[in-house]
């Protein structure tokens, strides 16, 4: 869905949010609390600019608001894909990215990933799948490869593959596939400032997506391979 | 001087590489393929499964030290991140989180996700990178090694990405995109990925260690990893805002220095060193090269 349109429904007590190029950032109120914003829009891809742009914006946070929620918007097209890119070391900087945003978590903020336009591969790692909470809303498309590449790779034919996602959560795009496999925690139709709120009011920030991907049947084996890691 | 026979990590397999790292007798596996811990996925397409899923993960001593340990095996589709193989190693590394061994030692060999399980394997593979960050935050140290003959792509990059420190041959590649990817998407003008030597100085490990993110570069040699892992096992030092201000700063400032470059020679160059001779370098003949 359109960013305005999201703003208004997530933050009806009102929002300063501005638009820079492709980052999103700013502060909301919400409950009659404040909470930051920050995300990309505009499709945009994650490179290693948009990495140190953002991660400034989560180590500002930790130094002059420790501990506020980070609502993380999600609209990327993917990592950028580039030789430069890649020649300054891409994953360095993604991983930067991440241990920022661990930082603001170990300082207190609640982190919850809104994703509202697309979120791809190596930019949905980068900016949304390690928040405590991946929640999406109407117009989100999650995926990591189409299914036309992974027919390209695999030599399946297409129609077998789009018979197959019929039955199965575990490889096609979409978010009702996403969230089977426990890499949504919710998805969202409606009253989306109220499940904020609740989504908040809750400060369990363990990694509970390999439960949610049993308990959904998207999953089966992942939590009990780590359990039984874990025991042996 | 008599040289020691080369034992190339890049030729090994999993298997090969876990007992020549650790000392002799001590691994011991866990979830071995005598458990048929297979891919539940696989089957639909028709694709073979391994007893392992592609990755070996166990304990063992690192010159007496205590460690965890887990190896994707690039000869069983390609080191791919699926459901179980990626499991497999959250559970590893969440294990030495609670058990405290001195370091997780992380052999990365993959292509990234494995696409039949495109959506098992990302969400596995960003749970592999949150067991890291907690493992790293009881001060238990994940180092990466790097060398193996799929390189080290998508998903398992930033997994190398998150560790403390890195280990890499000059073979290792690692970056987010695979130039097969990039040249597909965006065309051969864009990355030649037929062209080994720049895919070598783009991705590879010389050009990694140059920048930093490799701690150490080593020959293909795999005593050479097993000595320059055990040389960096310490405990991992707690995320800080200045320390992360000051990581920050140093990757701003790469952009500012080499953003318009389009060629590792051009970085060399910039550096002081002679760039046309660094792809011919010994790995202690570059350490030695390379600028403060």
């Amino acid at each position: 869905m359109e960013l305005s349109a999201l703003l208004d429904q997530l933050f009806p007590e009102g929002h300063r949010v501005a638009v820079d190029d492709a980052l999103v950032s700013g502060e909301a109120t919400l409950g009659g609390q404040t909470v930051a914003v920050l995300g990309t829009t505009n499709h945009s891809f994650i490179g290693i600019r948009e990495a140190v742009a953002l991660s400034g914006k989560f180590l500002d946070l930790v130094e002059k608001r420790p501990g506020i929620p980070v609502i993380m918007l999600v609209d990327n097209n993917g990592q950028r894909m580039a030789l430069d890119e890649e020649l300054l070391v891409l994953p360095e900087y993604i991983a930067h990215l991440l241990r920022a945003q661990q930082l603001a978590r170990a300082s207190g903020s609640r982190l919850v990933a809104v994703v509202y336009g697309n979120s791809i591969a190596g930019g949905f790692i980068a900016f949304g799948m390690l928040a405590d909470r991946v929640v999406s809303v109407p117009g989100a498309e999650t995926s990591v490869m189409k299914l036309e590449a992974i027919a390209r790779v695999t030599k399946m034919p297409l129609e077998k593959l789009q018979d197959l996602a019929k039955q199965v959560s575990v490889f096609a795009p979409g978010c009702d596939h996403f969230f089977r496999m426990g890499g949504l925690h919710e998805i969202w139709t409606d009253n989306f400032s109220a499940r904020l709120q609740a989504t908040l009011a809750s400060d369990d920030t363990h990694d509970t997506r390999a439960a949610l991907g049993l308990e959904r049947g998207g999953r089966k084996a992942a939590r009990a391979v780590i359990d039984d890691v874990l025991g042996a | 001087m008599k040289q020691t026979p080369r034992i190339s990590f890049y030729e090994a397999s999993a298997r090969q590489r876990v007992a020549g790292l650790l000392d002799p007798g001590s691994f011991r596996e866990i979830l071995p393929p005598t458990e048929k811990r297979t891919s539940p996925h696989l089957g639909l397409f028709d694709a073979p499964v391994s007893f392992d899923d592609g990755v070996v993960i166990g304990e063992g001593t690192l010159e007496g030290k205590p460690v965890a340990i887990f190896a994707q095996e690039g000869k069983f589709r390609g080191g791919s991140l699926g459901e179980v193989h990626a499991a497999k190693i959250t559970g590893l590394i969440l294990r030495a989180a609670a058990r405290k061994p001195q370091a997780v030692l992380g052999l990365l060999d993959s292509g990234g996700v494995r696409l039949e399980e495109a959506n098992a394997g990302e969400i596995g593979s960003t749970e592999i990178m949150r067991a890291i960050f907690e493992a790293r935050r009881v001060g238990v140290p994940v180092i990466g090694l790097l060398g193996g003959s799929c390189g080290c792509f998508g998903g398992a990059s930033i997994i190398a990405g998150c560790c403390d420190a890195l280990v890499a041959s000059e073979e290792a590649r690692l970056s987010v995109s695979g130039p097969e990817v990039i040249e597909t998407v965006m065309g051969v003008e864009a990355f030649d990925s037929r062209d080994r030597a720049l895919v070598w100085r783009t991705t590879g490990g010389k050009n990694r260690f140059l920048f930093g993110k490799v701690a150490t570069l080593v020959d293909d040699h795999i005593p050479a990893f097993r000595t320059a892992a055990s040389a960096l096992v310490r405990p991992s030092t707690p995320l800080r805002l200045d320390s992360l201000r000051t990581e920050r700063d140093a990757l701003v400032r790469r952009i500012a220095t080499f953003g318009t470059c389009t060629d590792a020679k051009q970085i060399w160059e910039k550096m002081g060193l002679p760039a046309d001779r660094v792809s011919d370098m010994t790995a202690a003949e570059l350490t030695a090269a390379k600028p403060a």
